[in-house]
């Protein structure tokens, strides 16, 4: 079983400021979804809503058909994993992951395994470890919660690239093993973005995009060439970003259609795909207002 | 802590409040028995030098009292973000803190009851005098009954404390550079009522007891009218302090 979730005008202030405004968000169960923002978009935000760490201050937040807030019935089946965990910084790393036993579905066994594999120490203080080995302790209680809703906030941070490679490879086969949906919150988009079915980008507080991995990979692409040629090719079209080096030029483009396409190709220009990591910053640029 | 009946769903709010009482028993046990041994052993050597007319075990217990107000606030503190990102939801959470102040100002009134009972036939076999200090005056418990009377008060006190404690780390967390503050309110009524009930001199700073000293005059229904006041407005206090507590990111 996975749960889906389902955000509806939700607002959520810090005093006086707006950190989410009227955000409206459905997100289907059983697939892993990328959330995407610029540094307080709002990301932590949403996701501290999802795992009832917050509560909104208008609107409602559904997972599984049902309010996640103070229902210990679904909540229990909601893992939300930030950046260096929430430990108590007093206790072992042992204890640390036995606490999360108050989670009934908590695989203590398997959490045990995998600090065996990414070699923590059982006996040290949290508070002692490298930030990389308190990422690890993070992930680790979040992949031996079993949960249905599984959230990653940032919790690479730290770790080395073979360690995120292998943590990677560790949601994924368990991802594959059972059904459940995941959110993954990076800025490491390029690692993830092959693992990813469904993005969300928040930009300032709103939901400025929501789609498939393919519409964003269809959005968008790179045309290469002598700048003349691009430059008659991209007239009319909604130009992103653009780069100039001597008489070759290079424009990220939105949306290319068959015709375009083949004109382009008829005029020597090389077509590539945006990658998202480059459609996300030109998406959240300042200069596009909000896009 | 086990992961059997003690959090199985529907029943992990009453069980892990005791549960949590018995993990900070084995966590500090060797501190109550700290306490135990030096309060024998104390006036054992200070009758070397001079007469014991005074109750060490009465300081054990107000300092005991204090300790329990740093550990509930404390474990309070440090638990309660850790427990919600596990899971737990905030009215588990208040039922089982409730479960461990409980049980653990229970265990802690039960253990002070008999160690000044105890006391008592130790001072009573060594020929010393069992007295506390009230007025400025030395009070002499002068029979089990009366030593028995003076400890039993503790079964209430200790729980005040630990409710004291709770709602100041419960604010501590829950409004970050300020909440602590509110640690003045709650140790005039908590130290002030469990004075005024035992008709002890005020525990604590002594500028405290400018303001403690005025119950001194109530009588003991009176005292125990507030007493049971204070328990019930403190546990509504710290209900609503805790009912929609946010878990705050750590500070990288």
């Amino acid at each position: 079983m996975s749960f889906s979730v389902s955000l509806r005008d939700v607002t959520l202030k810090y005093r006086d400021s707006e950190a989410l405004s009227n955000v409206n968000l459905e997100l289907e169960a059983g697939k892993i979804h990328g959330l995407l923002g610029r540094n307080g978009a709002g990301k932590t935000t949403l996701l501290s809503l999802l795992a009832a760490f917050r509560k909104p201050t208008a609107g409602t937040v559904l997972v599984n058909g049902g309010p996640i807030w103070e229902n210990a019935e679904i909540v229990s089946r909601v893992a939300l994993i930030r950046e260096g965990g929430d430990f108590d910084d007093s206790d072992t790393v042992k204890s640390s992951i036995e606490t999360g036993e108050i989670r009934p579905s908590f695989d203590r066994d398997y959490a045990l395994k995998l600090a065996d594999k990414f070699e923590l120490p059982l006996n040290k203080k949290v508070r002692s470890l490298s930030r990389g080995k308190r990422s690890v302790l993070a992930a680790i209680c979040g992949l031996a919660a079993r949960a249905e809703l599984a959230m990653f906030d940032e919790v690479h941070l730290g770790m080395d690239a073979p360690t995120r490679d292998a943590f990677y490879k560790e949601l994924l086969a368990d991802y594959m093993d059972r059904e459940h949906t995941i959110v993954l919150s990076t800025h490491l988009i390029d690692e993830v973005a092959n693992y990813l079915e469904e993005v969300v980008i928040l930009d300032r507080g709103s939901v400025l995009r929501h789609e498939p991995v393919e519409a964003f990979q269809r959005m968008g692409a790179t045309l290469t060439g002598p700048a003349d040629a691009v430059d008659a090719v991209a007239v009319g079209l909604e130009v992103l970003a653009e780069q100039r080096l001597g008489g070759t030029k290079s424009a990220t483009v939105t949306v290319l259609d068959a015709p375009t396409r083949e004109r382009a190709a008829a005029s020597g220009i090389e077509i590539g795909p945006v990658g998202l990591q480059d459609l996300f910053i030109h998406l959240t640029s300042p200069e596009r207002d909000g896009a | 802590m086990s992961a059997t009946k003690t959090l199985q769903l529907p029943t992990r709010r009453y069980w892990l409040g005791p549960a949590l009482t018995w993990e900070a028993l084995k966590y500090y046990r060797y501190w109550f028995v700290a306490a135990i041994v030096l309060s024998a052993l104390l006036p054992f050597l200070v009758s070397f030098s001079r007469d014991i007319d005074t109750s060490t075990w009465s300081y054990t217990a107000n300092i005991g009292a204090i300790f329990t107000a740093i550990v509930a606030g404390g474990f309070l503190y440090s638990l309660a973000p850790s427990f919600i990102a596990n899971s737990l939801t905030r009215r588990e959470l208040v039922v089982s803190f409730g479960l461990f102040g409980l049980t653990w100002g229970l265990f802690c009134g039960a253990l002070v009851f008999a160690g000044l009972v105890a006391e008592h036939a130790y001072y009573g076999a060594m020929g010393w005098t069992q007295s506390i200090e009230y007025s400025g005056e030395l009070t002499v418990m002068a029979s089990f009954g009366q030593a028995a009377e003076h400890g039993a008060l503790y079964l209430l006190a200790y729980p005040l404390y630990f409710l004291g404690g709770a709602i100041i780390g419960a604010a501590t967390y829950r409004w970050e550079g300020t909440g602590w503050l509110i640690a003045f309110p709650v140790a005039v009524v908590v130290i002030g009522l469990t004075d005024a009930l035992s008709r002890t001199v005020p525990t604590g700073p002594d500028w405290l007891r400018f303001v403690t000293e005025y119950a001194q005059g109530w009588g003991r229904g009176a005292v125990l009218a507030a007493f049971a006041a204070a328990l019930v407005i403190g546990a509504a206090i710290g209900y609503r302090l805790l009912i929609d507590i946010p878990v705050r990111a750590k500070k990288a």
